[in-house]
C-alpha cells in the first residue's frame, strides 16, 4: 500500500518521516533537494561537496525529524538553513577555504555574485530581483557576501572596507527590507 | 540617545547581530551568545526565523538535485536499523499460554468478530519514534480522515455513551481519537487490540488511563479493533472483555 504524499503538508511529511516512512522523505527530497543542492553548490563551488552536504541534510532529517518545528517556519527554510550552515562550516575549514578562494578568483572574473541572474527565469525571480533592487548597495553587497560568500560579517567588513558595526546593521536592515518588499509584492515568506 | 549600557546595551548589541546570525555570518563565540539570547527571547527567535525565510527566497535557484543522489541517501538510511519503539504488550502463542483455557473465555468481543480468536505471536508495536513531534499529529489525522481509501470505525461499548474513532490509512498508520473515553482510576490503562486476518488477536498498544489522539501501525488486513481496560501496564494476551469498546471494519 503506497501512500501518496504529494499533497501532504510539511508537518504531515515530517510526522511520517518520524515513522520511518521513506516515501515521505522521498517527497521532502523531491520538493526541496534542488534548492538545497543549488545553495550548497553556490556556496562551495564544488559539485561533489554540494552532494555531500545535501546527503547530510536529508539523512539528518531522517534521523532527527523532531528538530523541525512547523510552527517556527517552513521545512524548506529549515533544510536550507542546515544546508547553509553545513556548507559554511566546510568553507571555513582551511583546506576548503584555500580551494574555494582559488575557484572564487576564477569566478570573480566571470562576474562574481549576482543573485538576480541566478533566479532570473523563475517565477519568483521577478519579485526577488525587484526586492533586491530596493536595497541600498551596501546592504545588497553585505547580504550577498555573507550568505553566498560564506563570510562572517567581520570578513565582509574587511572585504568592503567598512566598519564591522555598519556591515552588521546593513545585513539586518537589508533582510528586513527584503522581507517587507516580498510581502508587499504578495510573496508568502514562510511562517509569520 | 537612550542608555545602551549593561543589560540593555547587550540586548541592543545582540539584536544587531540577528541578521548576521541568521546567515551564519557570525563568529563561533558570537553564535553561542546569540544562541543563549534566543533561548530566552521569543521575539529575537522569531526575527531570526523571519530572516531565514527571506534567505530561503534568495537561495531558490530552481536547480535540480543530481539524479543519483537520492539513491545514495536511500542506501544510507536503509542501512540504519530503526531504534526500537516503545515496549508494548506482546501477544503470546495461544498454545504456549499457561492460562489458555481462561483466555478463550475472556475474549468474547474478539470471538464476536472473528470465527476463531487464535492468538498469534505477533509483535506489532507503535512505530512512532519516542521523540516524534506531536504538534502536527492533528494534521496527519486530518489527512488520513480525508483519504477515501482509509478505513474508519467507531468503537463503542455496551452500556456506555462514550466512543472512540479509529482511522487506518493506506500505509497502515492508525489513529485512535480517544478523548471521549472516561479517565480511568489510577493503576488502570486502556489497551488496543486488533483482530487480523485469520481471526488472530494482536496487541496494538497501551494508551494509558487518559488517552487523547493515539497512534499505532498495522500490517495487512484488520477486521476489528477493540479497546479494553486493563491493569497497568497492560496484559500480554487477551484482554478484559468487561466494558471493551469494539469497532468493526
Amino acid at each position: 500500500m503506497k501512500r501518496e504524499y504529494t499533497e501532504a503538508s510539511d508537518a504531515t511529511l515530517v510526522v511520517s518521516i518520524g515513522r520511518y516512512q521513506q516515501a515521505a522523505l522521498a517527497e521532502a527530497y523531491r520538493r526541496h533537494a534542488g534548492a538545497s543542492f543549488g545553495l550548497a553548490k553556490r556556496l562551495l563551488n564544488d559539485h561533489a561537496r554540494a552532494e555531500e552536504v545535501v546527503q547530510e541534510v536529508f539523512v539528518r532529517l531522517w534521523n532527527e525529524p523532531n528538530r523541525y518545528d512547523p510552527d517556527r517556519g517552513t521545512l524548506r527554510s529549515f533544510l536550507l538553513a542546515h544546508t547553509h550552515g553545513r556548507s559554511v562550516d566546510m568553507i571555513r575549514s582551511d583546506v576548503s577555504r584555500r580551494t574555494r578562494e582559488e575557484r572564487e578568483a576564477r569566478e570573480q572574473a566571470d562576474g562574481g555574485y549576482d543573485v538576480a541572474h541566478e533566479v532570473w527565469d523563475l517565477a519568483l525571480a521577478g519579485h526577488v530581483r525587484e526586492a533586491m533592487e530596493t536595497l541600498q548597495q551596501g546592504e545588497r553587497d553585505a547580504i550577498e557576501l555573507a550568505y553566498f560568500g560564506g563570510l562572517t560579517y567581520k570578513e565582509v567588513a574587511e572585504r568592503l572596507g567598512e566598519p564591522e558595526g555598519t556591515v552588521k546593521s546593513r545585513i539586518r536592515s537589508g533582510l528586513k527590507r527584503l522581507r517587507g518588499e516580498l510581502v508587499h509584492a504578495g510573496v508568502t515568506v514562510g511562517a509569520d | 540617545m537612550g542608555d545602551q549600557t549593561g543589560a540593555s546595551g547587550d540586548a541592543y548589541e545582540l539584536d544587531e547581530l540577528l541578521g548576521a546570525y541568521a546567515l551564519d555570518a557570525v563568529d563561533i563565540d558570537e553564535r553561542h551568545r546569540v544562541d543563549d539570547y534566543l533561548a530566552v527571547n521569543p521575539r529575537a527567535s522569531a526575527e531570526v526565523q523571519a530572516h531565514r525565510e527571506v534567505a530561503t527566497m534568495l537561495a531558490f535557484t530552481g536547480m535540480d538535485a543530481p539524479d543519483d543522489l537520492w539513491g545514495r541517501i536511500s542506501d544510507e538510511i536503509g542501512e540504519q536499523a530503526p531504534p526500537p519503539g516503545p515496549e508494548l504488550a506482546k501477544v503470546m502463542s495461544f498454545d504456549d499460554h499457561p492460562r489458555r483455557r481462561a483466555i478463550s473465555r475472556i475474549a468474547p468481543w474478539a470471538v464476536s468478530v472473528a470465527a476463531a480468536a487464535v492468538v498469534a505471536f505477533v509483535a506489532v508495536g507503535l512505530a512512532d519514534r519516542a521523540d516524534a513531534p506531536n504538534e502536527p499529529l492533528a494534521n496527519a489525522v486530518e489527512v488520513a480522515q480525508a483519504d477515501r481509501d482509509s478505513l474508519t470505525t467507531t468503537l463503542v461499548a455496551e452500556g456506555s455513551d462514550a466512543s472512540a474513532e479509529a482511522i487506518i490509512d493506506q500505509d497502515g498508520h492508525g489513529y485512535v481519537l480517544a478523548r471521549d473515553l472516561p479517565t480511568l482510576p489510577e493503576g488502570q490503562t486502556y489497551q488496543l487490540w486488533g483482530v487480523v486476518e485469520g481471526g488472530d488477536v494482536i496487541s496494538l498498544g497501551i494508551f494509558g488511563p487518559n488517552p487523547e489522539i493515539e497512534t499505532f501501525t498495522m500490517e495487512g488486513q484488520v477486521d476489528a479493533l477493540a479497546i479494553t481496560i486493563e491493569q497497568h501496564p497492560g496484559v500480554i494476551s487477551n484482554g478484559n472483555p468487561d466494558g471493551a469498546f469494539v469497532g468493526t471494519f
